[in-house]
């Protein structure tokens, strides 16, 4: 099993778990990273992601991404979002930094189709984003807790169940895919390809409008698709609790930074997914022990 | 430019069509789906009852009668993914809806599923859904590897960027736009979250939960806390119209709802094939008004009526000067 580890600066390219667990300055997000830490004792990485899955303007400056890259001694992935075309001609401009056998996590079929034919050196991995499957924290627990049938096994299932989908998909050299763990489970021995599970957060959603950039604006001119921002997602976290829930899980918790939303798997759902990881259901885990949101010395 | 209206029956053909419609959109969801599958499993981003049209036979009459008038008819197979057994399931619809009822294209947000009816060589095309998030030119150069004749552009999609696209694609492809009614908080493909009823929509969910800010710079006085918790405000604002103004209407009973009308000139001129006015479930009133607005303003626009002549007329068909101002109701940024 292998497990990659996110970073967000060169100093930290090649920190071990242990240091990342120290990483998170959130006072409402720590104590609950240090009660799922003892669940990753024994965890080695081998592997180092850095970049931004979720929004365009957290993409590395150049000069960032060559310093975390030739600071970095592991095998080394790069994370991507998906773009509009603006995001992609940054992109475009940050892949000829990476080495020949780079993975490079894409969020976007535009960028898939950027690595394919220009970029044939380095290695396409699907991202989460694409990996298609309902993740609704609210509610989707309740679907596993009702039990077996054709609704919980599509639940649990997602597009990399078709095997005409993952064929296409390594017909443009994706022979890896990321997953989140879900609230209703995940059906592993369906998908035809090998996959990597990024944890503890999973994403809900996403937008290319962002509340947080929207600080940066007048009334009128706020929550315009993918408005320029000064980072302020950087500088808040904001926590929802789902008091208006219709069922008994109005502790439950997600939260937004910047444009996204995320949720914290529970003890039992990090405790699968290293057991399937320890299996070999599962080929790696990818930690992310910070909201993977981070600035990584953004581009102009 | 055409304009693409949706519709659930056939009793609602002859008033779209006199409104203006020219394109048709519909759900299809048999029984056997609905004994198969319930809760959030839907078959077309719909809840399973009330949204869609049922039998084979409906449908053949419903795209018999929209040929005669010239008007092709659109089915939306547009579930973020379907899994290897539902994939068989829809591709057997598709045949029968394609060969056997003359439906004209599917929309699709599935990659597999695209992949799969272009294998199909159905006589029905291929419309790529909003949800597929074809933000970029390139994706949409990805996504001709499976043939389609239409692209629907998401709602986030800029004014500047569809123009952009519009060129880049050339005669690729169709390319169709969101115009009038429901708007998304999120890039739809990439929002993870049901609509279920027990539970509604997340966004607007999110306006009615408990929020704690924690400020990640050195200090958190009261004036940044007030300055957060303004912007949530304004946000759940925004949201509030997306959401239809909260589900409202004029006084004249006319829907609010998100809104492109002021950018239809533009749109014209970039070379947009088409409008989308999104409701499949949504009242006959509504859909007619809806249509009647589009119209309105296309036919004005298609006779070179000055921009802001057109825009001073979307503003008056919609009734609501005071939300149009807000800027919150827009689907696009307009330079007047």
């Amino acid at each position: 099993m292998e497990v990659t580890l996110q970073v967000g600066c060169a100093a930290e390219a090649n920190a071990s778990l242990a240091e990342s667990l120290e990483w998170e300055r959130s006072a409402k997000l720590r104590p609950l990273l240090d009660g799922l830490a003892p669940l990753f004792e024994g965890l080695e990485v081998r592997r180092t992601s850095y970049g931004a899955e979720f929004c365009e303007h957290l993409l590395p400056a150049p000069e960032a991404l060559r310093a975390v890259r030739a600071a970095c001694t592991r095998p080394f992935t790069f994370l991507t979002p998906y773009v509009g075309d603006a995001g992609l001609a940054k992109l475009r401009a940050l892949l000829p930094e990476l080495r020949p056998g780079d993975e490079v996590i894409f969020s976007d079929w535009g960028v898939l189709n950027v690595l394919h034919r220009e970029f044939p050196h380095l290695v396409p991995v699907q991202g989460r984003l694409l990996n298609k499957s309902l993740r609704d924290p609210r509610v989707m627990g309740l679907y596993a807790e009702a039990g077996p049938g054709p609704t919980l096994t599509v639940l649990q299932g997602s597009n990399l169940d078709n095997r005409a989908y993952t064929a296409m998909l390594r017909r443009f050299g994706v022979q890896r895919a990321e997953i989140d763990g879900l609230p209703q489970g995940n059906d592993l021995a369906t998908a035809s390809m090998e996959l990597t599970a990024c944890l503890p957060y999973g994403f809900i959603s996403t937008a290319r409008v962002c509340q947080a950039a929207g600080l940066g604006y007048r009334k009128t001119e706020k929550f315009q698709p993918a408005a320029l921002c000064k980072q302020e997602c950087q500088t808040f976290l904001l926590e929802h609790a789902y008091t208006n829930s219709p069922f008994e899980n109005r502790d439950q918790k997600f939260w937004l930074k910047g444009n996204s939303y995320f949720y914290l798997h529970t003890p039992a759902m990090v405790k699968a997914l290293v057991r399937s990881a320890r299996e070999g259901a599962l080929a790696r885990l990818h930690l992310q022990t910070r909201l993977p949101m981070l600035a990584n010395g953004v581009a102009a | 430019m055409k304009i693409l209206a949706p519709i659930r029956e056939i009793d609602e053909l002859e008033m779209l069509h006199a409104a203006g419609a020219e394109e048709l959109f519909c759900g299809f969801v048999p029984q056997d789906w609905l004994d198969r599958y319930q809760g959030a499993v839907w078959l077309n981003r719909r809840s399973t009852k009330g949204s869609s049209l049922e039998t084979l036979s409906d449908m053949r009459a419903l795209t018999d009668a929209a040929h005669t008038k010239g008007l092709p008819v659109f089915v939306t197979f547009n579930a973020p993914y379907y899994t290897a057994e539902q994939t068989e399931l829809v591709m057997d619809l598709a045949q029968r809806l394609s060969e056997e009822c003359g439906v004209d294209a599917f929309i699709v947000s599935d990659v597999n599923l695209m992949l799969r009816l272009s294998e199909a060589r159905l006589h029905a095309g291929t419309h790529v859904s909003s949800v597929a998030a074809t933000l970029n030119l390139e994706a949409i150069r990805f996504l001709l590897n499976f043939g389609p004749n239409r692209v629907i552009l998401p709602r986030s999609v800029t004014l500047a960027e569809i123009a952009s696209i519009k060129k880049g694609v050339g005669s690729d492809c169709e390319i169709e736009v969101f115009m009038l009614n429901d708007g998304c908080a999120f890039e739809e493909g990439f929002c993870a979250t049901t609509h279920h009823h027990s539970v509604g929509a997340f966004c607007t969910s999110l306006s009615g939960m408990q929020t704690d800010f924690e400020w990640h710079g050195r200090y958190f006085s009261v004036r940044r806390r007030a300055w957060l918790r303004r912007n949530l405000e304004d946000y759940r604002e925004w949201v509030w119209y997306l959401n239809g103004n909260g589900c409202g209407s004029t006084a004249k009973g006319l829907p609010y709802g998100p809104c492109g009308l002021c950018a239809v000139p533009d749109l014209l001129k970039t070379g947009v094939d088409s409008l989308k006015i999104v409701g499949r479930e949504a009242s006959p009133l509504k859909k007619l008004a809806s249509v009647k607005m589009v119209a309105d303003i296309v036919h004005r626009a298609r006779h070179g009526v000055p921009k802001p002549v057109v825009i001073e007329r979307a503003i008056s068909l919609r009734q609501a000067p005071e939300h149009c101002h807000s800027g919150y109701m827009c689907y696009y940024k307009v330079d007047a």
